[in-house]
């Protein structure tokens, strides 16, 4: 596995005069292929990680390097070619006149020629499954398609990364895991390095590793079966866990035994069903 | 405070091209001193509804009665004064509406508009931000200072301040982390048992439905598609399915279980009624 991101040692400050650094001393490689969550509470720097690596903020400390390229200020446009950002609110990010144009802007603005744009509008329309959406106003789309259509003009642009910053927050239930559905397939099908800054425990559950961001350091880095068995720690530091912890938690309220190690939905399911199926 | 809606419809641009009709014919009573919750997806009718509940919108036909004003299609914008007081408003990201230099100041505006004396309206803001458990410490920073989950609480306190007998919360707590949701859900939560307030809440998450709501109202396409108790309305997770509405998440994993063969007494929508009903049907087989 290679390398796509490296961090070292990475320190930021909104002001100088902040006595605890937005990010204090982070080190982080993440592989080509992988998807990372990112969770901690609000105020735990994960927007601000994500910013740094897009050169959007210039450390105080340390170095970031993506797909190899060392991160300076002469080389953040080429640093940017491999990451595309998704934001919480689609209705922030529109700016063509129907869904087509939307997703060509950010070619438009790269210079990209026109008969190339026009292919890649296709293919990006396609990947999200949105193609007969290509001329609808973005306007009139459910909040689900319109991160579609944010996506697509991310993927147009071809990056190896894609940046989630809560993009499924302020979705109803259906657009959320429609999204969620999106980024797993962009995941494990077209290769993307995907990296999804959540508070959606459900959502981080799904990512092969879990980065926990506590007042900008890094508490925890693992599988998210090894983090999710920390239930109550979690839960202290303003996070959530898992539906399957959080009902075996009131199981053992009921004087039921519970396993310890971390189970998923269907495990849960499997478990209880073992269980009453004794009597 | 009862509100009742009489066959009411709203249309955008009415009589020119751009017409839209957002809600058709709704009949609906919302209880006295209940919490409302109103369900449907994006594009549903639930914000021009609301709209109408403190005089921002005024029926296109039908009417409305709110704590018994009656608005129709001719009530002057001018004698909808009252409402205003009546309904508190909390939008999204309600932080945006700060704007005072200190965060008592800020939630003393309304009531000082409302022609409350500077020393009157300080006290006020006193007790309202001890009720949204704003720390004392903080009352004489810039609300600009304040973390988000922070900055909220002075809008709302700021919305209380204004003596509502109904708050609308609209996705009130949309982008908090899980603590800080939790806490603002139990502070509406309180505020409805112990200050008697009415709560009308638009969200897209059922769990906070079956945790707190004790009335659902569904829209679909700006029409009523039904009202009842979170138990009726989450009873055919297929109905809501099949209206792209979801399911809190126990009721969800009850499902789960359903499809694996294990057949619970009843259809359970916290957490700790599942938890009961698996422990009674694991309980006599040892559990050791």
């Amino acid at each position: 596995m290679t390398a796509i991101i490296e961090v070292k040692n990475l320190t930021y400050r909104y002001d100088e005069q902040d006595k605890v650094p937005a990010l204090n001393n982070i080190n982080l490689t993440i592989e080509a292929g992988q998807w990372v969550a990112i969770i901690g509470h609000n105020g735990s720097g994960k927007s601000t990680l994500a910013k740094a690596l897009d050169g959007l903020i210039e450390p105080e400390a340390g170095s970031i390097k993506v797909a190899g390229i060392e991160l300076t200020s002469q080389t953040v446009w080429e640093v940017r070619n491999h990451i595309g950002m998704v934001f919480q609110n689609p209705d922030n990010q529109f700016v063509g006149a129907d869904v087509e144009g939307d997703v060509a802007f950010g070619m438009e603005n790269r210079g990209i020629a026109r008969p190339e744009m026009v292919k890649r509008v296709k293919a990006a329309l396609k990947a999200v499954n949105m193609s007969a959406y290509a001329k609808h106003e973005p306007v009139r789309l459910s909040g689900g398609q319109k991160q579609r259509v944010a996506i697509a003009g991310v993927l147009a642009l071809r990056p190896d990364i894609i940046i989630f910053d809560e993009s499924t927050s302020m979705l109803d239930p259906e657009g959320r895991q429609d999204i969620i559905k999106l980024m797993k397939r962009l995941n494990e099908k077209e290769g993307f390095t995907v990296i999804s800054i959540t508070h959606d425990i459900d959502e981080a559950s799904l990512a092969q590793r879990v980065i926990v961001l506590d007042d900008g350091e890094i508490i925890a880095d693992q599988k998210p079966a090894a983090l999710f068995t920390k239930g109550q720690e979690l839960i202290d530091i303003g996070l959530d866990v898992p539906y399957p912890e959080r009902l075996k938690h009131e199981l053992a309220k009921q004087g039921i035994t519970v396993p310890k190690k971390y189970l998923s939905e269907e495990e849960m399911v499997e478990w209880l069903w073992q269980l009453l199926s004794k009597n | 405070m009862a509100i009742t809606f009489k066959e009411l419809s709203y249309t955008y641009q009415a009589n020119t091209p751009f017409e839209y009709q957002a809600l058709t014919d709704i009949n609906l009573t919302i209880p006295d001193n209940s919490y409302t919750a109103i369900i449907g997806h994006t594009g549903s009718g639930k914000s021009t509804l609301l709209q109408h509940l403190n005089g921002l919108l005024r029926p296109t036909s039908g009417s409305l009665e709110v704590n018994g004003q009656l608005i129709t299609p001719q009530t002057k914008p001018k004698q909808l004064g009252d409402l205003r007081k009546e309904v508190g408003f909390v939008f999204q990201f309600p932080e945006a509406q700060l704007f005072e230099e200190t965060v008592l100041k800020d939630i003393a505006f309304g009531p000082k508009n409302f022609g409350k004396s500077e020393a009157e309206a300080l006290e006020i803001a006193k007790q309202k931000a001890k009720l949204v458990k704003l720390p004392e410490e903080l009352w004489e920073k810039s609300p600009f200072e304040l973390s988000g989950g922070q900055m909220r609480r002075v809008a709302i306190a700021g919305i209380l301040a204004m003596a509502p007998k109904t708050l609308i919360l609209d996705e009130p707590t949309a982008g908090l982390d899980p603590k800080g949701r939790l806490e603002m859900m139990e502070m509406f939560y309180k505020l409805h048992q112990a200050e008697g307030l009415d709560i009308i809440l638009v969200t897209h998450n059922m769990n906070d439905v079956a945790n707190y709501a004790d009335n659902v109202v569904v829209l679909e396409g700006g029409q009523l598609l039904k009202t009842g108790k979170p138990a009726e309305i989450f009873a055919s997770p297929e109905w809501l399915l099949a209206h792209h509405l979801g399911l809190p998440k126990t009721t969800a994993f009850a499902q789960e279980l359903k499809q694996r063969g294990i057949k619970l007494p009843s259809l359970p929508l916290k957490e700790a009624d599942l938890a009961k009903q698996l422990a009674t049907m694991i309980g006599g087989i040892g559990n050791e």
